[in-house]
Formats: C-alpha cells, structure tokens, sequence
C-alpha cells in the first residue's frame, strides 16, 4: 500500500469507477494507492511484469493465470480501470438489494463472479472447459508428484461428474449447477473491497 | 415388517422388565449387605474441581466396600477368635455378589441405556415427536422413581464419573469428526458467542438474580451477589450434550449446526474460569481489582493452555501414528489414548480439558489418517460413535434419576425468575452479539438464524455437574440452586427440544443438504482458494486466505514429512480425497447390491475384486449355476480372442509394476489393464478366475446402464468391470508408473492405447479391457 493515501480528485474517472464497480471512495482510493505502489515506474500502466513482482504470486499454483486475467486479450498494459473492474467482482455481495430491473448486472453478482472464475479455466474462450483443460488446472493445483495416468482419470471423472449434455465438456451452466452447494457469495468475496 | 413391527414392542419390553426387576430384585440384596445400591463409586475426588467437597458427600462410599466386602466373603475355613470351629459342607454353588457387584452394575446400567435406545427407534411415532434426550430423561425419571419407591436411595450423577468418564467420549467424537472448514472459516462467530455470549449471560442472569433475592418478603436475601453471580455462571453455559443430542435430530443447515455446536464447545473455558472464580471469591471478604485481573488472565490461561496441551498431544499422537504400519490391531488405541490424555493432563492443571480434547482431535486427525490403515479409520470411528452415544444416554438417564434421588428445595420465585431470565438473557445476548458481528460477516445471519441460534441455547448436563460440585459448607443453598438448574435443563430439553423441530419447519430454516462432496466440488474449492489468496495478494491484504496459504505450505513443507509416514506424506489433498471417494462408492456400490439387476456372477466377481485375498476360484465355481459358467466362459473366449490381438498389437516389453502404495491406490479406477503378458492368455482357470469383465455385448451394456444409472461409478467402460481394483501391486522399480502398459510412459503407442482404452468407444468392444486381473499376488 502507497505510504501517501491519494486524494480522490487525483484518481482519473473517479466517479465512473464507483458507479460501476459499486466500491466506496475509501475502497477505490485505497485501490488507487496500491495500483500506485505496484507501478514501480509510475507509467500509470501495469504490466505483467510488475504483477509478477509480487512475491506471493509466484509460489501460487494459479498465479500466471490471475495475472493474465488482468489483461485484455493480447495486450500488455492494464490501467487502473481495468485492474479495478477485475477486483470489483470480489466485492461482497450486498444483502437485500433486490434485483433492480432496469440496472445492468452488477459485477460482484453470483453470475459474474462464476464467470470470472469460469473464464480462468476456460482459457481459450470457447465456452466449456475441455478435458485438456481441467487437465492443466489439475497438474497446476497439484504438482509434479503426481502421474499423467492419475490425473487424467482424475479430470475424467471430473468432467463426467459435472457433464450433463455428455459433450465431454463442462459448459457454464453445468460449471454453476456443480458448484452451487459451494456459497460462492461467501467464497468469491473479500472483506476488504467493500 | 407389520407384524414384526408390532410383535417387536412386547419382545422390546421384556428385556427391559427383565433389567428393572433385577436391579430391583438385588437392591434388597444388597441392602441387607449393608451396602447401598451406588454403582458410582468416588475413587478419589476429581482434581479438576476443588477438593473441599469429599468429605460431605452423602454417604462415604470409598470406605463401605472395602469393610464389607472383607466382612461377607464366604471363606469356609475362616475362623473368628471364640467362636467354635465348624465344618461346612462344600459349597457347590455360592452367590458372590460383591465380587462382581460394581462392573455387573456398570454393565447393567449401560446395558439398559442402549436397550432404551433399541425401544425408542423400535417404535417410531414416538420418536418423531419427541426428541430421545426427552424420552430418556422420562425413563432415568421412571427408574429413579421405582428404586425409590422399592426404599433404596437411588444413585446420583456423581460429578467426578461424569467429568471423568461420561463427557470425554462425546466431546472427542464431537472434535475428531468437526467440520473445520465450517469451523475456522466462522471462528470469530463463534468466539463472540462462546466468550462474550456466555459472559454476558452469567453477569446478566447472575446480577438479576441478586436484585430479586433482594426482594424483601421471598426468604431469598442471605444469598450474596457473588453466590448469585456463581450461580449465573453455572447455568448460563450451552451445553454441548444436549445441543448436539437435539441439533442431530433436527438435520439444521451445517452453519447454524457450527454456530451452536461450537460456541457450547468454546464456552467450557469460559465456564470453567468463572466457576473457580466465583467460588474462590466467595470465601473472600473482599473483592480487590487485582484479583479480578488475575481472572481475566486466568481466562487466557486457561482457554489457550487447554488448546496449547491438546495440540501437543496431537502432535504426539500423529509422530506416533507414523510408525504403526506393523502393528495395525492398536492404531485406534493410540488416538483414544492420547486424546483422553489430553484431556485428563489439561483437568489436572485446571485448564479447559473440552477444548484441549478438540485441539487434539482437530490437529491429529489429518496426519493419523494418513497413516493409520482403512480398517483402524472405520474402528476409530465406530468406537467414538458408540462410546459417545452410550454416554449421552446414561448421561440424560442419570439426569433422571438424580432429579428423583436429589433433595430438592422448591421456592417458586427463584426458580421461576432463573428461567425468565434465562430466556431473555439469551435472547438479548444472542440479538446484540448478531448485530455487532453481522457488521464484520460477509454472510450476515439473518433473523431466522438469530432466532435459531438463540433457540438452541440449550442447558444440560455440565451445569448439573457443576452445581453438584458445590459443598454445602459455602453453599447452603446448594439444593435450590440444583432444583432451579435442573428445572431450567429440563425446560429447555423439553420444551425447547421438543419445539424446535416443527419451528425449524414453519420457519422454513435450509436444512443440512445430504448429498456427498463431489470431486468437482473438492476441486473447484482448492481452485477457489487459490484464486483468493492470489486476489488477496495483489490488493496487498493479509487476509484470512493469506494466512491459510501460508499455514498450508507450512504443513506441506515441513510438519508433513515429519508426522506422515511413507510416501503418503507427498501425496497432495486433491488425490487423497480422491482415493477416498473411490474406496467409498466401491464398497457402497457393493453393499447396496446395485449390481442386482446383472447376472449374478458380475456381482459376485466384483465383491471378489475388493477382496482380493479370497481365493478366486474358490469363491467363483460354487456359485454359479452351470449355465451361467458356459455364458461366461463363452463370452471370455471371445472377447478374449479380441484382447489378445490388441495386446499383441500393443505390448512389447513386461509390465513395470507399481512403484507404490500411493501410486497403486491411484490406480483405483484407472487401471483397465493392470495385466502382465507374461500371464497366458489363453489359460481358462485364469479366466474362470477373473471374469471380472461381462463381456458379452448385452452384459456390458447392462453393467454400464446399471452404473450409470447409479450415479456412483463413473460409465468409464475400463473402470467398471472390474468393479475398482483394490489391491496393491508389489512396488516395483521406482520411476516407473506406467500402469497401462509396461515400456516408457511416453511412447506414442501407450498413449494411444491409453486415450483408446479410456474411450468410450462406439462398440462395446474395446471395454472388455480387464481379463487379466492380477489373481492376488
């Protein structure tokens, strides 16, 4: 976190930003700061490179993928917008707000949140994480102890557990039904975004 | 089942007639022995509570026995200084009645607990209604009433025996099998509850108290505050007895089952403080604020000490555990032990034994798991099972019995105001504490959950125990304390017990959901935990997932190599659940018979295929008729033709076994083709051996229909034939896993085979995969 806390007006789109993530000015500024802190260089962009600085991230098994969840499609650079509309999806879902028709999905929702997580593992976009796939999740959640022969029966098993269309494939909505005993409004959100 | 049903009740109720008329039928045996019908007997007082109170309990039990027994032994040849010497004919049949008195009354006061037990699931309507903490209260009421009405002074809940004896098993099967994940993630919840929850209770019933004894005109007013505050403390502690007895029943949603459950297991140490407290107060003139300091860090002392020696335990516990592959039978002893051990070393030096029973449960748990076989798992398991639910029964059938056997003080006010309070204190608790926690919950508790928890509230046992702890000499009011406390644990059991089910239903409040964790879930979880730890990361917060992350790698780095033996100390979380959610649907898959629908031979072969050791041939031939041998022999010879080529095909070098338990254990479900060449194909004994396979068309078909229909076994055709090897296969040279095929992992051909194999190809053909099971090495 920045030693200096940033004064609001000097956050760009400051307005914008709370309108759609829904953080508070206190949380945005405190994003602010920390987005500050990580551009070493105060370009006013991120790139992976300094995300990759983080030190915690490099021993996470899903870290590569979090940071390139960042990043837009082939590009190299994230600014501050971007970088809060991704943490946006962790804020706590507030209770009772009822679902107001005519406002457009807000970002921490279940839905959006099961997206973001879906997209992690659905990294070439098509939709349905494929058994490759679930298979690369499982090698990098699980290490190199592990067999080739383990862990394919292992993704098996997974995608034939979740399958329902029997395409051999989980799509989004059966990713959402197989997860929905798990309180995804609890286990996607942090406290500190409120 | 009608018949049996309604014959059972009179069948049920013989057993029972034949318990109470024994014991009635010896009491006056005994009587005449001078001895009374106690089977508790007071070895020596329990260090835990002071020891001021041996000498006046009712009757001296610890000298009686002994006189007696030596005064009553029928040795023939005894002579007594003056009296004449006469010679008795041998006996050929004697009674010894106090030989065997205490473990015979033991017995037959367990036995008659759980033969109450049998009774009340026997006859169902009952039940439904009811809760069974009730019924047996109702029964220990029955029985107490009867040996008093036969004139013998009926046995009391003596406080050592239940501290001692009684309330370990229900808490360690209670710690051992505590869901932690629910646990930590609600810890501070809980905490809030536990302490300030409990604190607040004891102060609020305990000032209240005092004010009405105040009261000019109720007779009430020589009790002091610090009586009536000891009092509070007593009663205002949840009980873990009696939640989980009636929280089991109800099947509530599993976070208001941990808010409950874990705040009357966490609340021990709070009650244990402020009981010393109150009662080492009441002997002073003077209260001085040092000494409420020191009770304020006695609080921490004991709360963390009883954690600090649990965990030490544990650790001990799963060092131990390591090395007990050789001798398997004693591997439950060893978690038994140390945990009771904990226990009784944490009592010895006042800390809070409940809390350092669950900090061992909770810490040894992983690790012994890890290392202790399948077999000692279930026995673990069992034991505190049953230990803890014959507890809870003779617990609630002595509440019984010692409301009739006490002597009891009844003053209308008291006892009716302790209850009122009781019941606001607990709802304004439980409203102000929601209300300060739900500001830091990201899953606030809604006004159902608070009406729940506070609901729940229930009082049991500990605080009978507790208020029977007190001595008379400081204490005159002890009787009325106990006449108010067991009204107060007998409203709340009953009423409260009673009531809740159906006001679980009306308010309509998420029940426990059934279904078993599936491996998608197990998955997606570790998935979304690294993902929030990452998220945590890069905002630069030390959260809750950081800190788990760090604990984790710590365990996986350092503490598991240490305390996990073998090679099962390497083996990642994700692919031990995975075993285990194998194991568990093969024996189920088993047991529930789902092969029913096969011809009898698949089923029979694949309960050959979990139990490897049994002598194939032995087992197959004798049960199958005839024709079915023929269909089978028929149907492997063809099939077997076909294998063969593919095998020829495929094959070049001898099957590398496996390197290790771990990788073998892998192979459940992986392992169509755990063959060697070597073994002759064409051998019909090794086939007749290991039909495991139906192999015609038809029989395939029908085996994946009936699997896929039960949704246990995944349709993987290699998978289901042989219904789940089990056995290891003899470690080999290490580095090679290759399960499939012997030769290099790599070789194209492999993985061909491999991704042909788990296929499900268009034909029923290429599934037959598994003629060739290992016939136990």
């Amino acid at each position: 976190m920045g030693c200096q806390s940033s004064h609001p007006s000097a956050i760009p789109e400051l307005e914008e930003i709370m309108q759609e993530t829904g953080f508070s000015q206190a949380s945005v500024v405190r994003l602010y700061d920390r987005f500050q802190a990580l551009d070493k260089q105060q370009k006013g962009y991120l790139s992976k490179y300094d995300l990759q600085g983080i030190g915690e991230l490099a021993v996470n098994p899903l870290g590569e993928r979090i940071i390139n969840a960042f990043f837009k499609e082939g590009e190299e650079l994230t600014n501050f917008r971007s970088f809060i509309r991704v943490l946006a999806h962790f804020r706590p879902v507030e209770e009772g707000k009822s679902k107001e028709t005519g406002r457009p999905e807000p970002m921490n929702s279940r839905l959006r949140k099961l997206q973001f997580a879906f997209q992690l593992y659905d990294q070439d976009s098509d939709g349905k994480i494929s058994r490759d796939e679930m298979l690369q999740v499982l090698r990098l959640m699980v290490g190199i102890q592990v067999t080739e022969e383990q862990l394919a029966c292992i993704a098996e098993r997974t995608i034939q557990e979740a399958d329902q269309d029997g395409d051999g494939a989980i799509s989004f909505e059966e990713f959402a039904t197989s997860v929905e005993k798990l309180n995804i409004e609890q286990r996607m959100s942090l406290r500190l975004l409120k | 089942m009608q018949a049996k049903g309604s014959r059972a009740p009179s069948l049920r109720a013989l057993p029972f007639l034949f318990i109470v008329a024994a014991l009635l039928g010896l009491l006056p045996l005994l009587h005449s022995h001078g001895l009374q019908p106690n089977p508790m007997l007071a070895s020596e007082p329990p260090h835990h509570y002071p020891a001021v109170i041996s000498g006046s309990e009712p009757g001296d039990f610890t000298a009686a026995p002994h006189d007696v027994s030596q005064e009553i032994r029928p040795l023939p040849n005894r002579t007594s200084p003056g009296h004449v010497k006469y010679r008795k004919a041998f006996p050929v049949l004697g009674i010894d009645y106090t030989h065997v008195r205490i473990p015979f009354e033991i017995s037959l006061w367990i036995l008659l607990a759980c033969l109450m037990k049998l009774g009340f699931h026997v006859i169902p309507s009952v039940s439904n209604i009811v809760p069974e903490s009730c019924l047996l209260i109702v029964v220990g009421l029955l029985v107490g009433g009867l040996i008093k009405g036969v004139g013998e002074s009926p046995p009391i809940l003596k406080s050592d025996i239940f501290f001692l004896f009684l309330l370990p098993p229900i808490i360690l099967d209670a710690g051992y099998f505590l869901p932690l994940r629910q646990f930590t993630e609600n810890l501070g919840t809980i905490l809030i509850f536990a302490v300030v929850g409990t604190l607040w209770n004891a102060f609020f019933l305990g000032g209240l108290m005092y004010a009405v004894c105040q009261i000019s005109g109720t007779g009430l007013s020589h009790i002091g505050l610090l009586a009536n505050l000891l009092f509070g403390s007593i009663i205002s502690a949840v009980d873990p007895v009696a939640v989980l007895a009636v929280f089991e029943e109800i099947h509530i949603n599993e976070l208001l089952h941990i808010l409950v459950f874990g705040e009357s297991l966490l609340n021990d140490a709070v009650t244990v403080v402020l009981y010393h407290l109150f009662e080492e107060f009441a002997n002073f003139e003077q209260v001085t604020v040092t000494d409420i300091i020191l009770g304020f860090l006695s609080f921490f002392v004991v709360s963390l000490g009883g954690v600090f020696v649990g965990v030490i335990y544990g650790v001990i516990a799963a060092f131990t555990s390591r090395f007990t592959s050789h001798i398997r039978v004693i591997e439950p002893l060893f978690v038994f032990l140390y945990s009771y051990m904990a226990y009784l070393s944490a009592e010895l030096f006042h800390l809070s034994g409940i809390m350092a029973l669950i900090a061992s449960g909770v810490v040894m748990r992983p690790y012994v798991e890890a290392n202790i076989s399948h077999k000692s798992h279930t026995t673990i398991k069992y034991f505190l099972k049953m230990w803890s639910s014959v507890s809870e029964t003779l617990i609630f059938i002595f509440l019984g019995v010692s409301t009739v056997a006490g002597q009891h003080y009844w003053n209308w006010t008291f006892i009716i105001s302790t209850l009122i309070f009781c019941l606001i204190a607990r709802v304004l608790g439980v409203l102000g504490l929601t209300w300060f926690i739900n500001k830091f919950r990201i899953v606030k508790l809604t006004p159902k959950d608070q009406f729940i928890i506070a609901y729940g509230g229930l009082r049991g046992a500990i605080a009978f125990s507790l208020g029977y702890l007190l001595d008379y000499e400081h204490f005159g009011m002890r009787d009325m304390f106990l006449t108010a406390i067991i009204t107060v644990i007998f409203f709340t059991v009953f009423v409260q017990g009673m009531t809740i089910r159906p006001l679980v239903d009306l308010l309509a409040v998420k029940k426990k959901q059934e279904t078993k964790r599936s491996i998608n879930e197990e998955i997606h979880t570790q998935f979304l935990d690294h993902l929030l730890t990452g998220i945590e990361d890069i905002c630069g917060h030390y959260g809750h997932h950081h800190w788990k992350d760090k604990l984790n790698r710590f365990n996986k780095k350092y503490v598991k190599k240490c305390l996990i033996a073998g090679e099962r100390s390497k083996e990642p979380q994700l692919i031990a659940f995975y075993h285990k959610m194998e194991m568990k649907q093969a024996i189920e898959l088993v047991e529930s018979g789902g092969l029913g629908k096969i011809p009898s031979a698949i089923s029979t072969v694949s309960m050959q295929n979990i139990n490897p050791k049994a002598l194939p041939v032995k087992r197959i031939l004798p049960a199958l008729s005839k024709n079915k041998e023929e269909e089978i022999r028929k149907i492997l010879r063809n099939n077997l033709q076909k294998t063969r080529q593919r095998i020829n095909n495929y094959l070049t070098v001898p099957a590398h076994k496996l390197d290790s338990p771990t990788m073998s254990r892998a192979r459940i479900g992986s392992d169509p083709l755990a063959y060697e060449p070597k073994s002759d194909s064409g051998n019909l004994p090794i086939i007749t051996i290991d039909p495991a396979s139906p192999q015609s068309p038809e029989s395939v078909d029908l085996v994946n229909e009936e699997l896929k229909g039960t949704s246990c076994l995944p349709p993987s055709p290699e998978e289901d034939e042989e219904g789940l090897v089990m056995h290891v296969m003899e470690p080999s040279s290490p580095g090679t896993d290759n399960v499939f095929t012997p030769g290099a992992s790599d070789s194209p051909s492999n993985q061909r085979m491999m991704r042909c194999l788990s296929d499900p190809g268009p034909q029923p053909e290429p599934e037959e995969g598994e003629p060739f099971i290992p016939k136990g090495k």
